[in-house]
């Protein structure tokens, strides 16, 4: 029983936290809705055990916990996976920038010694 | 320098783009205008340059929310006294822009330009969507937006500083909804929309329900419990 507790707890405290951040805009809404869409899984999961166990039997896992692990690391991993994507092109528009700006830059300069 | 700023956002419009702009130029020469061009892949860039339209040029692409934000902080810095969204694509007409600007000096901080006043909305799955819109707005403001989804909206000065500055400011429904659930009022004026000549829709089966989730889940959820930043 103390287990569940800490289990509810600790799910309610992330979605608190996560709520705050948004809260303050420090986070985009197209990003927060996966945080809060997690963050609301995890309640569910520790106020209803049972869906664990339904969704453990469904699947064949040997144990509800195997389930769980299971299920969030696949879920963390393409959300990483978007992640990775979104870092590529936020990487790969910065060089654009970047590149631009010294050109910018050049040509300005360029322009200034010709007249 | 007039009081109205139309904004048109351009992302890979080399077909209208021409044609949208010199009709604005040439028939409504009392309003300013500026072109975002939104990173095009595509001549965009190198028709206003060559036409010598007024136009920001943004390096990379932002998306509309980035682009139109480029577009108002360009507003703010001008000091314009209202600015509009008018699409690149040629679906909204500046004839209405006289009727709405009208509207907004009544005291009114958005005004909407809607196709819905006078007329039914037609049933189509695009309308569902636009009629789940209205019902969350309506449940979380308890104002009645006819016409959410509509582009065509005209911000105020105090709106403009908002958007210039703030971080969840798109031009979209959800910013809406917070905006008068903040306490802007908001008005709406019926205006007709022209289907788009060329080019294809940005919004594709998948995408629309990503956007209607999206939204939904702003509107009832997240807008009630965002603080408000910059006033």
């Amino acid at each position: 029983m103390l287990l569940r507790g800490v289990l509810i707890a600790a799910s309610v405290l992330t979605t608190l936290l996560i709520m705050r951040k948004i809260r303050k805009e420090k986070m985009m809404i197209e990003e927060s809705l996966f945080w809060i869409g997690f963050s609301f899984m995890l309640i569910v999961f520790s106020v209803f055990p049972q869906i664990v166990f339904k969704m453990s039997d469904l699947v064949g896992t040997q144990s509800p916990s195997n389930f769980i692990f299971l299920f969030i690391i696949f879920v963390l991993i393409v959300r990483m996976f978007q992640m990775s994507m979104k870092i590529s092109q936020l990487e790969s528009k910065l060089k654009d920038l970047v590149a631009r700006i010294a050109i910018d830059e050049n040509l300005r300069k360029e322009k200034k010694e010709e007249t | 320098m007039s009081d109205v700023l139309i904004i048109i956002p351009a992302y890979n419009e080399e077909a209208n783009i021409e044609r949208v702009v010199d009709h604005l130029v040439q028939n409504f020469p009392q309003y300013d205008y500026v072109i975002v061009n939104d990173g095009s892949k595509d001549s965009t860039g190198e028709i206003c340059t060559r036409r010598g339209y007024n136009f920001l040029d943004l390096p990379v692409n932002l998306g509309l929310a980035g682009a139109f934000q480029a577009g108002i902080r360009y507003a703010y810095k001008k000091n314009y006294e209202c600015a509009i969204q008018l699409d690149g694509d040629g679906q909204h007409r500046p004839d209405f822009v006289e009727d709405m600007k009208k509207k907004m000096d009544e005291g009114y901080d958005i005004v909407i330009g809607s196709r819905f006043i006078n007329e039914k909305k037609p049933m189509t799955m695009r309308m569902l969507g636009s009629n789940l819109l209205e019902l969350a707005i309506r449940l979380t403001t308890g104002v009645d937006i006819k016409d959410p989804t509509s582009g065509m909206r005209m911000f105020s000065r105090n709106m403009i500083r908002e958007f210039a500055m703030g971080l969840n400011y798109g031009p979209e429904p959800d910013t809406v909804s917070y905006l008068v659930k903040q306490g802007a009022k908001v008005a709406e004026v019926p205006v007709i929309m022209d289907e788009r000549i060329s080019g294809t829709s940005y919004l594709t089966p998948i995408r629309a329900a990503k956007y209607m989730t999206q939204m939904l889940v702003s509107i009832l959820l997240i807008q009630n419990f965002r603080t408000r930043s910059g006033s």
